[in-house]
This record gives C-alpha cells, sequence and structure tokens, in this order.
C-alpha cells in the first residue's frame, strides 16, 4: 500500500477522533448553562447539540480551509508534498492528544489552539522560527486574555442589567415578559451579526457593515416580539408563580444555547477536518494552495463525529451533573450564554482565534463578581489558564516529536 | 471528561446554613424542654435534656466546619466570604450561650429554681426562643433573596430583622424584672448569684439571635 493511502486513512480516523473529542468536550459549552438551569433535559441537550453541530458543520461550516489554520506558519514550509501530508498529519495526531489528554483530566483547553500549536510545531520542524507569523501567534496569546476578559464584562453587565429592570421590580414576572423582546431581540441581533459575518454562508452574502446591520435589527426586532408571544404561550399559572422571571429566561435560553451549539458546529469542524482536508486534497491532486476546498462530505463526517462525541460524552457530564451546578439559574445561564456568544462574534470580526470555551469561562466568572452565584471557584480559573497557556507550546512540542518520528518511518 | 462549568460550580454554602440554623431551633427546643423539667420537682430527665443540648451542639458544630471548610481561596459568593463567617460564628455563639445557661444551671443542681420567680424565668426564657424560631426563618428567606435579588424579598427579610431586633427587646425587659424580682425576694447570697448570672446567661442567647439578625442585615445591604 502506499504511503499516501496509509496517511489518508489514519487522517480519516484521526480526523474522526478529533471531531468526536470536539463534540465530547464542548457539550458543556453550549449545553451545560441550560441542563444546569434546567431549561431542557440532558437527553434534549444531547438531541439538538447533536443535530445542531451536524447542521452547523455540514451546511455553515466552511467549505474553503486555509492550509494552515489561522494561517499561523508561511505556506513555503508546504512546497514538498511528501513533507506536507506527514505535517498535517502529525498536526492532527498531536492535536487529538492534547485534546484526548485534556478530556482525561477534564481542563476546558480550546481545540482550536490545539491545532495551532501543533502548526507552529510542524513550522518550527521544517523551516525554524522564521517561518512562523509572529503577529498571528502574538493574536492567540492576547486572545487568551481578551476573550475571558471580555465576556467576563459582559456577563457582569448582563446580570446587573437583569438584576436591575427584571430581578428588583415590584413585579419580576411581568417585568421580564414586558422586557423579553429587548433580551432576545439583543441576543438574535447578536446571533444575526454573528451568522453574517462569521459563517462561510453569511460571507458569501458579502454585505457591507450597515447593510448587515439593519437586517440584523430588522430580524431581531421581529423575533423579539414574536418570541414574547411565544413565551406567554401555554405558560401555566403554577410555573408563573413558582418560578417568576425565571420562567422567562428559561425559554429564551433553549435559544441561545441552541445558537451556541449551531456555531460551535461551524466554527470547530474545520480544527478537525481542516488537516484533514489538506491530506485528503494532497493525495487526490498532489499539490497545495493557501487554501484547500473542504467537500461536503467531510464537513458532514466532521458533523457527525462531533455528533458521536456529544452522544457519548454526555453520559459522562450526566454523572456529573449533580448538587454542583443547582445555582444556576436561567437568569444566571442565560447571562452566561449571551456574553459567550457576543464574545466570539466580536472577536471573530477582529480576527481573534478565539475559543468558545474561553468565552464561557469568563461569562461564568463575570456572573459571579456581580454575585450572581450562590458559590463558585475562582480558585480553579488560574488552573484552567495554565492549560490554556500550556495547550501551544506542547501541542508543538509533541507534533515536532511525531513529524520527525514520521520522516524517519517513511 | 472536560466540563468548564461544572469544575468551577461549587455546593452552596447557603444549604448549610439553612440547616445549621435548623439545628438552632431544634436545640432551643430542647433547652426550654431542659428549663421545665429543670423547675418542675418531679424531673428526671433533666440530664437527658441536655445531653440532648449537647448532641446539637455538636451536629451543629460539624455543619459549621464543613461551611468554613468548603469555601476554598477564591470562592465567589453573594456576599463577602469573610461576612459570612462572621455571621456564622454569630449564629453559632447562640447555642454556645444555650448550653452555657444549661451548664451554670447544673451548677447548683440540688437547688430547684424558686417559686416566686418561677413566671418571670419561664417568661425569659420564651421570649429569647422566639428569635431563634424566627432566625431560622430568616436564613431561610434570605436564601430566597441571595437566589431572586426581588427588592420585595429584601423588604420581607428586613422586616423579619426587625422583628428580631424588636423579640431582643422584649427579652432585655423581661431579663431586667427577673433579676429585680430576684433582688427582691431572695435572701440567700449563693441563690441571687446563681440566678443573676443564670438570667443574665440565656438573656445573651437573644443578644446573639439579634446579631445575626444585624449581621444577616450588613449582608443584604447593596
Amino acid at each position: 500500500m502506499p504511503t499516501e493511502v496509509i496517511v489518508l486513512i489514519v487522517g480519516f480516523l484521526v480526523g474522526f477522533y478529533m471531531a468526536w473529542n470536539i463534540g465530547a468536550n464542548d457539550v458543556a459549552n453550549s449545553m451545560a448553562s441550560a441542563v444546569g438551569a434546567k431549561a431542557i433535559t440532558l437527553r434534549q441537550a444531547i438531541l439538538i447539540a447533536g443535530i445542531l453541530n451536524i447542521v452547523g458543520a455540514a451546511f455553515i461550516g466552511s467549505h474553503v480551509t486555509d492550509t494552515i489554520r489561522k494561517g499561523i506558519v508561511s505556506t513555503d514550509v508546504l512546497s514538498d508534498p511528501h513533507i506536507a501530508l506527514l505535517g498535517a498529519l502529525s498536526a492532527l495526531l498531536s492535536a487529538s492528544l492534547w485534546v484526548s489528554f485534556a478530556t482525561w483530566r477534564s481542563l476546558p483547553v480550546s481545540t482550536t489552539h490545539s491545532i495551532v500549536g501543533s502548526m507552529v510545531g510542524f513550522g518550527v520542524a521544517m523551516g525554524g522560527f522564521s517561518v512562523i507569523h509572529w503577529g498571528v501567534l502574538g493574536a492567540v496569546v492576547l486572545s487568551w486574555v481578551i476573550s475571558p476578559v471580555f465576556s467576563l464584562v459582559i456577563g457582569f453587565l448582563m446580570f446587573k442589567l437583569i438584576i436591575w429592570i427584571v430581578l428588583s421590580s415590584s413585579d419580576p414576572f411581568g417585568a421580564a415578559l414586558k422586557k423579553s423582546p429587548w433580551f432576545i431581540g439583543t441576543a438574535v441581533f447578536i446571533i444575526a451579526m454573528s451568522f453574517l459575518f462569521k459563517t462561510p454562508l453569511g460571507k458569501s452574502l458579502s454585505l457591507s457593515t450597515p447593510v448587515a446591520g439593519l437586517i440584523s435589527l430588522m430580524i431581531a426586532s421581529m423575533i423579539g416580539y414574536l418570541g414574547k408571544w411565544a413565551i406567554n404561550y401555554k405558560l401555566d399559572a403554577e410555573k408563573k408563580l413558582r418560578l417568576g422571571a425565571e420562567a422567562i429566561f428559561r425559554r429564551i435560553q433553549i435559544g441561545t444555547s441552541c445558537y451556541v451549539a449551531l456555531a460551535q458546529g461551524a466554527n470547530d469542524v474545520a480544527n478537525a477536518i481542516g488537516p484533514l482536508a489538506v491530506i485528503y486534497f494532497l493525495v487526490k491532486e498532489g499539490t497545495l494552495g493557501a487554501t484547500v476546498p473542504v467537500p461536503f462530505f467531510l464537513l458532514f463526517l466532521g458533523g457527525v463525529g462531533i455528533a458521536v462525541g456529544i452522544a457519548m460524552g454526555g453520559r459522562r457530564v450526566i454523572q456529573t451533573v449533580g448538587s454542583r451546578i443547582t445555582t444556576l439559574s436561567n437568569t444566571r445561564g442565560f447571562s452566561v450564554d449571551f456574553s459567550a456568544a457576543t464574545t466570539v462574534l466580536v472577536a471573530s470580526k477582529l480576527g481573534l482565534p478565539v475559543s468558545t470555551t474561553h468565552s464561557a469561562v469568563g461569562g461564568v466568572m463575570g456572573v459571579g463578581l456581580a454575585r450572581g452565584f450562590e458559590a463558585v471557584n475562582f480558585g480553579i480559573i488560574f488552573q484552567i489558564m495554565l492549560y490554556w497557556v500550556l495547550t501551544v507550546p506542547v501541542a508543538a512540542l509533541t507534533c515536532i516529536g511525531i513529524f520527525k518520528f514520521l520522516l524517519w518511518v517513511t | 471528561m472536560r466540563i468548564p462549568f461544572f469544575s468551577i460550580f461549587i455546593s452552596s454554602p447557603f444549604d448549610a446554613l439553612q440547616e445549621h440554623a435548623e439545628k438552632v431551633k431544634e436545640c432551643s427546643w430542647a433547652f426550654q424542654q431542659a428549663m421545665e423539667c429543670y423547675a418542675s420537682t418531679r424531673c428526671e430527665t433533666f440530664d437527658d435534656h441536655r445531653q440532648e443540648v449537647t448532641r446539637f451542639e455538636h451536629e451543629a458544630d460539624e455543619i459549621k466546619r464543613r461551611i468554613r471548610g468548603h469555601l476554598p481561596k477564591g470562592v465567589m459568593l453573594p456576599i463577602e466570604k469573610f461576612q459570612l463567617f462572621r455571621y456564622l460564628r454569630e449564629q453559632d455563639a447562640v447555642l454556645d450561650a444555650v448550653q452555657e445557661s444549661l451548664k451554670w444551671l447544673s451548677f447548683r443542681a440540688e437547688a430547684s429554681i424558686p417559686e416566686s420567680v418561677e413566671k418571670e424565668l419561664f417568661l425569659l426564657v420564651d421570649s429569647v426562643i422566639e428569635p431563634i424560631e424566627e432566625l431560622a426563618h430568616m436564613v431561610g428567606q434570605a436564601h430566597i433573596y441571595f437566589r431572586n435579588f426581588s427588592e420585595k424579598q429584601r423588604r420581607k427579610v428586613k422586616e423579619i430583622i426587625s422583628n428580631m431586633r424588636q423579640m431582643e427587646h422584649d427579652a432585655d425587659q423581661r431579663e431586667f424584672a427577673l433579676i429585680q424580682k430576684i433582688f427582691a425576694t431572695e435572701n440567700d447570697p449563693v441563690a441571687v448569684f446563681h440566678l443573676v448570672r443564670l438570667a443574665e446567661t440565656i438573656g445573651s442567647i437573644a443578644d446573639h439571635a439579634e446579631n445575626t439578625g444585624d449581621m444577616m442585615r450588613a449582608m443584604l445591604a447593596k
């Protein structure tokens, strides 16, 4: 069997495994707050997240990928197809190894940064430090600070706003219902904007910022008022009395977590499928440009991988969901979702490689600082951040090791 | 499994705080029974009641330690961590005062309560139990407030606190009346000393209950 075919088969397996990992790990990002706040059951969450991730990956996911994720290494290192093939495979392998380790140790690391780090390792192994685009690497480093801090600020402000205009009013339920078009509208506005800017589908419409803003605003106000009607629909008096304003946010939250799941499928599928697409393209065509097309079936495969990961990883989530998240009510969950989604949109617009994970953690901290949680342990944040920082060098070193080994073997 | 949300959330100290307050309440009821038993001539179960009080105190102590031990550095609560600790210490001091009263009583176990001051003494005992019952209620209502941040709920808790203040004031009046009565009716200096100190110790139960109210008021401050 020629090396190319072996590499392709291994690439498929590892790519699928990487997608599985994304699913198994990131089901928490999109659905944890909704499940924790009892907006949906875990079974529903797994089903919704699975379907939306497949849809997001296959239909919104990038049909063209950078040959090197986020262009962190100069494409000069890819001039030799054989080397490029091995490089893509080692990057995929080392990233999945790191993500597996993180999964095992329950650490929220970014899959995007794992792939970026692996690419750096490959670049260094091939062309030394000069091939690295330090500006892009700097943006990665910056994102460790920017995405959680930005998300923290938004989460803090959002929850304070909810306290101020809803919770502390004389009739929280009434106030929440009355203001719900604003909350839904703002969330939808963010969602619409990120679809128009972030996803390839939206990009293909190539709208200018004011036009996109106007369209988003129209959609937002429409859905906002429709949402208000939908929230009030069949809301029984017993729930109204028992949950108050939370009943309103419970329904809003279903929407926001669906968005996070969809966006995740669309954005993160490239982490698993990008390098695989490079391998696939190389085997088929023999050469490479700065970007390669990603065939639909690969995106779909990635989406299915993520969905399978969600279905299997979700089981372990069930075991962990216990007393820990009883303090996460719907108003808090909405604030966390909102801050994470907003951060991902704005940061991507600025071209920063942000991670949904980092933003979600920042959102939790923001609501915690707004005194929204009965008990959150910020001490663990430093441990989490350490692994964010470790991701790039560890993935890079692993990739160098694997790459050298593959070179020696072939 | 990598579940960032779940590793950040830890169990709420408020449930344990409520549990502690319930123990204080149960303990105060056991104290009331012990006092009634002591006053009646045919009481043989005084030591049982006293042991019950000690048992409640131990259980409450365990809860207290559990709360303190499970709030790691860097924990974020709706209130300052040390404010919570101060509050807990005061809530625990209620129990200590209850225990102290029984201990003081047992020092002269052979001498019963003189009939002349019995009425005043039991008025005092009842009036220190009241704010403790209110205390458990306050913790429950405050827990709800820290969940929903409703202004209405906040007013409700403030009202409970002001009730507790009034109750402490009533208890003070009764302590005063009791001491007056002791001096007026007792001639034996040892008995006077014992009874006066007993009145003061029982009175301090209500003081600590009021203090928890004040601490809670500080935690409610915006």
